[in-house]
């Protein structure tokens, strides 16, 4: 049945949208995204799944918004680039990796906020993985600069980082035990 | 694995310059807060805004006798179109495939390919994807899509041809026969040659005579693969009574100003041009550009709304590197050195000249003095044809791919020939006179020792010789050199770039350096410069903003990125800009001192009298205590017009062989560019590494598969036109950056983001090479390829 209406949650704040004054039945999720809210950031390329620019979390998983009807996300809970700052561990990673023989984790910059989504998508599973986790994880995703080796150096970053907080707070909790 | 980090270590240690630290905009990057040409023209923020469509020829070769739109036009939510019987169309006159990123406009006839190929929306269609016969702009890019296809046509089908044999004959159907009515071959971009004799310097007869042996090698490179770039070319246009509004992500708005102009003659003034960063565009954006802008012009000129036209993705394939064909005979002798060669150069220009003409003819002659001035002795043939494929255009590294995969090639088999590691080799035969006469060159030598050293190649074994792994690979290296492209001289052609530099009262910087930021990082260097130059001030590049949009109204006039040269260049200009605003602040402070600007310095941003240092100024407190108008600097330069040579770079490849499979996989790679002075460390070495995306994937993954019985692209897209994932990247890439050579000016540097790949694909074949004792003489290295070298399969 077609419903007059959905509601999605994106970046924290549920919204209610109406059937043909919001979206179209045919609008794609990235459509929606993009053209409705505004984030921009949600990047539109290959329209086939090839490519992954257009990269979202939808209850914590990554999904390319570009390949689902607007409608299949009714209900859920949608992450896009824009509700992270500069504060998360994944994102200071791609920006502060550039040290020697690392490359940077971008150069246009257009493909990076869909590989810092699906970042996010894997260290919400694994927080710890390891480099051929890491490789298999973002493999459904093109930066045609090639930044490949920087990409990789960023989530091993962000990993690490994550998983010292978290040493941290067990520590702590242990100790206030 | 080998763990290796090698720490790049300045020629002159610079605060800012040349350091490894972010690129300036990597957290707006990060957050997905840059904007593209579709962020900045979403149709919320273009009220009214159409959608362009234009009709791709169906057929290689087949005009339209008949057409009628008349259904089309009456299709709800259709505002306009445009038919190739237009007269305003038709009296537009012709236009290039290809003006490139340095010309002017595309009239200027100095700078760019005299060929005038192209219709605006020509009744004939030259290839199958040939944007032709009919465009519509509608409510909706589906609307547009529907109603190109309610487009009734007659046509009449011509004879097709792909290859330059099929294109030499006689009997041929003429591509081009207003360029040439007798055959497909393109006049040569010089006048005065004879008989096709483009080069000729020294007597090659007499060296092939005086030879202890001669080498005879054949190569191809090209038509197989394109840019493949995530964001496709687009504009926007709202051309309404005399002013036109354009939105576009060519990376240079100034240009695209020139050329509307040029066509519309609408005043330069009237016409408004901005554009912003581009996905991945380095080296792209000079070909075919031309058809959609005009047409998006006209449709919007008649609609009265602005309109918007954006390639899709199988669009994107509508160039590919140009297909070059090079046939070398060498005479050489037995101590490793190269007397002469008798070479001829084809090109295979598809439909339209992308200047595929340049990487037979100039590019050359100015690789063989560039490269080769050893080489006293060389005749070179050059040919350019017209054929019904998809155009070659210009992709990143143009030209010098398909020249370095040839020469590379050759002086490999020369070490092999002679018994010298071609290390050796390529220090005897290449280099030029220009920076070290009577010696070796310093760069050459010192880009080869390096990479050596680091890959380990003195473990290197015979051709072939190897140990089999896992009992089915061998392992090889290989290695390839080549010029590191653009220094000042060869970018005389840009003419006037300007920078601005703005001193707000509270020390605050905007700078204007205004290129699209393609990812090259000319805005990184830009900052980076511009806080060295004003450490008189105390300036950090963290209170530097660059203001990054191309704009034609408000702007300065905007330069190409391209090969990053923009990065030197600005860079270059910085040193003067920041040298009149001191000049500036010393004649505003010292109006207030009382004192003559001679009598004044600036240091730690406090203006002091030279001869009483303790009578100082801060200019900050100056500048808020006085009036808080800012200072604005403007500073125009243009190149410095001496020949100061240029350095190189060094590909070094360890590749396995799977001689079951034929797969091909590298395993270890060094990148060592020596670019005279490095503007951002980190910047280069990402260029160093992630170029191989590029360099590696054109030989070993991506390849075009064409249906020649139509004439039809068969993988346009990006699920069966396989570009390199994560998965597939090299796990270990060094980079080593280098600075022996010297160029002009302040820092004397060169370019090197396009080339970043130049030497790689040759570099594999010859690691192939040493691995298995197969010479790959076509770019795809598809296992099929490897398989059949290996065992004599049959395609």
């Amino acid at each position: 049945m077609i419903k007059d209406g959905i509601q999605l949650k994106v970046n924290g704040r549920t919204y209610a949208l109406k059937k043909d004054r919001d979206y179209e039945e045919a609008d794609t999720l990235s459509k929606v995204l993009r053209e409705r809210f505004g984030l921009t950031g949600v990047r539109v390329s290959c329209e086939q799944g090839a490519c992954g620019a257009c990269t979202v979390l939808i209850d914590g998983k990554s999904a390319l918004s570009c390949m689902m009807l607007v409608t299949e996300a009714d209900g859920c809970d949608i992450l896009t680039i824009e509700g992270l700052d500069g504060s998360d561990p994944v994102v200071d990673a791609f920006v502060n990796t550039y040290g020697p023989g690392e490359g940077t984790a971008m150069q246009c910059g257009f493909c990076t906020p869909g590989f810092v989504m699906e970042a996010h998508s894997l260290l919400n599973e694994n927080p710890n993985p390891t480099d051929e986790e890491i490789t298999e994880a973002l493999s459904g995703h093109i930066c045609r600069c090639g930044c490949y080796h920087g990409i990789h150096k960023a989530v091993e970053k962000a990993a690490n980082h994550i998983c010292k907080c978290k040493e941290e707070a067990e520590a702590k909790e242990a100790a206030n035990e | 694995m080998k763990e290796r980090k090698q720490v790049y270590v300045p020629r002159e240690q610079k605060r800012y310059m040349g350091t490894y630290r972010p690129k300036i905009d990597a957290k707006e990057k990060t957050l997905g807060k840059t904007q593209y040409l579709d962020d900045i023209t979403l149709k919320g923020k273009l009220p009214g805004m159409l959608y362009a469509k234009i009709l791709e020829c169906p057929y290689p070769h087949a005009r339209v006798l008949k057409m009628n739109t008349e259904k089309a036009e009456a299709l709800p939510g259709v505002w306009a179109v445009l038919r190739c019987d237009d007269p305003e169309i038709r009296a537009l006159g012709r236009t290039t495939h290809c003006w490139t990123d340095i010309a002017i406009t595309p009239k200027d006839v100095d700078t760019v390919m005299r060929y005038w190929d192209r219709e605006f929306l020509p009744d004939t269609g030259l290839w199958v994807g040939d944007h032709m016969g009919v465009a519509v702009a509608a409510e909706t890019p589906e609307i547009a899509e529907e109603a190109l296809k309610l487009v009734e046509i007659k046509w009449e089908i011509l004879p097709a041809i792909y290859e330059m044999e099929e294109s030499k004959r006689k009997d041929a159907v003429i591509v081009h026969p207003e360029l040439n009515p007798n055959s497909n071959q393109l006049r040569h971009s010089e006048d005065g040659i004879v008989d096709d004799l483009y080069y000729n310097r020294g007597d090659v007869d007499k060296t092939m005579e005086e030879a202890d042996f001669v080498l005879e090698i054949d190569k191809t490179y090209g038509g197989v693969t394109t840019h493949g770039c995530l964001e496709y070319r687009g504009c926007v246009i709202d051309w309404r009574e005399d002013k036109m509004d354009v939105w576009t992500n060519h990376y240079m708005s100034d240009q695209t100003r020139m050329f509307l102009h040029d066509y519309t003659h609408v005043p330069l003034n009237k016409i408004r041009v901005r554009n912003g960063n581009s996905g991945a565009h380095m080296g792209k954006w000079n070909t075919g550009e031309d058809i959609f802008f005009m047409i998006t012009a006209y449709l919007s000129k008649r609609a009265g709304r602005p309109v918007r036209y954006k390639m899709t993705n199988h669009e994107e394939f509508h160039e590919t590197r140009n297909l070059n064909r090079y046939q070398v005979k060498a005479a050489c002798t037995k101590d490793g050195r190269i007397l002469g060669m008798d070479m001829i150069c084809e090109g295979n220009t598809g439909a339209y000249i992308g200047a595929c003409d340049h990487n037979v003819e100039f590019l050359v002659r100015e690789v063989l003095d560039r490269d080769f001035a050893p080489i006293k002795n060389i005749r070179m043939h050059s040919y350019t044809w017209f054929t019904d494929r998809a155009p070659g255009g210009v992709v990143r590294g143009i030209g010098n791919v398909q020249l370095c995969w040839t020469f590379m090639a050759l002086l490999d088999e020369l070490a092999e020939r002679t018994g010298i590691d071609v290390v050796e080799i390529l220090k005897i035969n290449c280099g030029n006179d220009v920076n070290w006469p009577g010696e070796r060159n310093h760069s050459i030598c010192k880009i080869l020792d390096q990479g050596a050293e680091l890959i380990g190649w003195e473990h290197r074994h015979k051709a072939g010789e190897g140990p089999l792994i896992d009992d089915c690979k061998k392992r090889g290296m290989g290695v390839a050199i080549w010029n590191q492209w653009h220094a000042e001289l060869n970018e005389l052609t840009r003419g006037f770039y300007e920078v601005s530099i703005r001193l707000n009262p509270d020390m605050s910087v905007i700078i204007q350096a205004p290129t699209s930021e393609t990812g090259a990082g000319g805005n990184s260097a830009a900052v980076l410069a511009c806080a060295e130059n004003l450490d008189y001030l105390n300036i950090k590049p963290e209170d530097i903003l660059w203001t990054p949009l191309g704009d034609t109204e408000l702007g300065l006039r905007d330069n190409a990125p391209t090969d990053s040269v923009i990065s030197f260049l600005y860079a270059e200009a910085m040193v003067e800009a920041a040298a009149k605003l001191k000049g500036e602040i010393l004649r505003r402070v010292g109006e207030y001192m009382e004192k003559k600007t001679e009598e004044l310095d600036i240091e730690d941003a406090y203006v002091y009298e030279i001869a009483n240092p303790s009578n100082r100024v801060g200019v900050e407190w100056f500048m808020l205590h006085t009036d808080c108008v800012p200072i604005h600097i403007h500073h125009a330069r243009h190149n410095v017009r001496e020949q100061a040579g240029l350095p190189f770079g060094a590909w070094f490849v360890e590749v396995e062989v799977d001689i079951e499979t034929g797969q091909v996989e590298v395993v270890d790679m060094v990148v060592v560019n020596d670019v005279g002075c490095v503007m951002h460390a980190s910047g280069a070495e990402s260029h160093q590494i992630s170029g191989q995306a590029m360099g590696i994937g054109e030989v070993l993954f991506e390849q075009l598969h064409y249906d020649w019985e139509t004439g039809t692209m068969l993988n346009n897209n990006y699920i069966d036109y396989k570009m390199m994932t994560m998965a597939d990247f090299p796990k270990q890439i060094t980079p080593v950056l280098v600075e022996e050579w010297k160029g002009l000016g302040r820092y004397g540097a060169a370019g090197m983001a396009e080339g970043a790949f130049t030497g790689t694909g040759a570099a594999i074949a010859n690691a192939i090479y040493n691995a298995v004792g197969i010479r790959m003489d076509d770019q795809a290295i598809t296992p099929i390829a490897v398989l059949n070298k290996l065992y004599g399969f049959q395609k």
